[in-house]
């Protein structure tokens, strides 16, 4: 894309800090530790707030800004489970209700999103499985102005440190798409507890935990969007999920490319820098090319999701090579560096382990393969014509 | 054939080659429940929202959007006219 002055002025601002958040990142990664100064600092440039209306307290930008603003944060900061924490929080509560929230549930939610003085999480997931959303198990059933919640969610992310969660649950038959709700919970509503911090392979930074609902009795106006309509809520959030948490990964493969490039110029073997050696410049070659095909997918994506085109093929073409993309560039990073690169301390082992999350959450590989099969027809039954 | 009729068997023609094909025309009802009874699953609903914006220009992102529009073709009719009515 070709960004204007203000644009390159909002990216700069948030790459000017990077170096401040992402202080410490191994560390923090090795303990498993969510980081409270790096989430205030980001929260004071206002970024929390790019994309939602300036009367919410947002900075009123669109979809192709903040997705150009949150590839700067990735690129400057390497705290990917932060970087993560950051727009699983601004899409998953700032964004439904943004586009489906009453005028009540914006007055009383967004400004703290944007803030970020109220921390947003979502529950989709449950234990019996995340792949089949339209079956999920969690209940809502209504009783006089309120709605009653019982079930489990697993995975939630920002679950331990968040203030409100979007959960989804069933108001009517399983399998049926009218039959999700989305419900905006208070974390300390009666009757919610969470479990502790799951322990996991990457993004360790990024705090996950399971969700447990015991009758939490919900007013029906925190319902957003209306009384099962969920699933298109959650349409709108996971496309925009998509963009926003996979951009950020573009950036982080840009500042991964920057340092192999850097590293293969400067590292000497057998007399000669080892970039120029041409095995070892393929795999940065082919970096390059993944990290650019990822971000023309997304802005692409982007620009016509904007325009009101239908990209529910681009989304998931989308999302399968910027996740895949993640993954080889982060396996090429380690062997560029050798040794090194296998060492916890130069964070290129952990960049790895961050990125296969990526190939799981917002729907797997597998699964975005089995939308793209039925988005083109190959699922969709034909009467044989008689010979 | 007044407009609303138009627009109904704009929808009709549709779902018949999109979702029922080799239905006869006549087998189904501007009424029929499309969504209770399995013909538009959760991919197809998505399908068919796409559709109605693009084949009627309907501005999605500034009208409230519920499933319950997407039952029948008589639904998907009203919320087509009452999303363009200017
Ligand atoms: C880091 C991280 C953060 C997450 N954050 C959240 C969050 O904030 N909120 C939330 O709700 N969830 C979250 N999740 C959960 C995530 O969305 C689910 O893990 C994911 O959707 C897969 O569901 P599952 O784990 O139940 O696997 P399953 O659905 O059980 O799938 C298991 C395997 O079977 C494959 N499979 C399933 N169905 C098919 C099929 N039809 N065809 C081919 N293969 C198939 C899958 O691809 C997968 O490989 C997070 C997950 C991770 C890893």
């Amino acid at each position: 894309m070709r960004a204007t002055e203000q644009q390159r002025e909002l990216r700069a601002g948030i790459q000017a800090i990077g170096p401040a958040i992402e202080a410490g990142h191994i560390a923090r990664d090795h303990s498993g530790t969510f980081s409270e100064t790096g989430w205030k600092l980001l929260a004071e440039t206002g970024l929390f707030g790019l994309p939602f209306d300036e009367e919410s307290g947002g900075l009123g930008q669109d979809l192709v800004t903040t997705l150009y603003v949150l590839e700067g944060l990735g690129e400057s900061c390497r705290d990917g489970g932060l970087n993560f924490s950051v727009s699983t929080h601004m899409v998953s509560a700032g964004v439904p209700l943004q586009r489906f929230g009453s005028a009540g549930l914006k007055a009383r939610y967004l400004p703290g999103i944007c803030a970020g003085t109220t921390i947003g999480a979502h529950a989709i997931t449950e234990p019996e499985g995340g792949s089949d959303i339209m079956r999920m198990r969690t209940t809502a059933v209504a009783d006089g102005d309120d709605f009653i919640l019982n079930g489990t969610k697993a995975f939630v992310s920002n679950g331990p440190i968040a203030d409100v969660i979007v959960v989804y649950a069933r108001t009517g038959k399983p399998e049926n798409p009218a039959g999700l709700t989305a419900f905006l919970v208070e974390t300390d509503s009666p009757g919610l507890t969470r479990g502790n911090p799951i322990e996991k392979m990457g993004l360790r930074t990024s705090p996950l935990c399971e969700l447990f609902l015991d009758d939490v009795r919900v007013p029906r106006r925190n319902v957003i969007g209306s009384v099962g309509a969920g699933f298109l809520v959650l349409d709108h959030v996971m496309k925009r999920e998509i963009l926003c948490s996979f951009v950020i990964n573009v950036g982080e493969m840009r500042n991964r490319l920057e340092r192999c490039v850097e590293y293969a110029r400067t590292r000497t073997q057998f007399g000669a820098h080892i970039g120029s050696y041409q095995s070892l410049a393929n795999k940065i070659v082919e970096m390059k090319i993944d990290v650019e095909t990822s971000a023309k997918w997304i802005f692409d994506t982007a620009e016509k999701l904007a325009e009101g085109e239908d990209v529910s093929i681009d989304i998931a073409i989308t999302k399968l090579i910027t996740s895949e993309a993640n993954v080889r560039t982060a396996l090429s990073a380690i062997q560029v560096f050798g040794g090194y690169g296998y060492t916890a301390e130069y964070g290129l082992e952990k960049e790895l382990r961050n990125a296969v999350a990526g190939t799981i959450y917002s729907g797997t590989t597998e699964i975005q393969k089995q939308r793209i099969s039925t988005l083109i027809g190959l699922h969709r039954a034909v009467k044989p014509t008689k010979a | 054939m007044s407009t609303t009729e138009t627009v109904a068997s704009t929808i009709k023609a549709h779902i018949l080659a999109e979702f029922l094909p080799g239905t006869p025309s006549e087998e189904l009802d501007n009424s029929y429940d499309l969504i209770d009874n399995g013909v538009v699953d959760s991919l197809g609903l998505l399908r068919l929202i796409s559709w109605v914006e693009q084949r009627f220009h309907v501005p999605l992102d500034e009208v409230e959007l519920s499933p319950d529009d997407f039952r029948s073709i008589d639904a998907i009719g009203h919320f087509v006219e009452a999303s363009t009515r200017s």
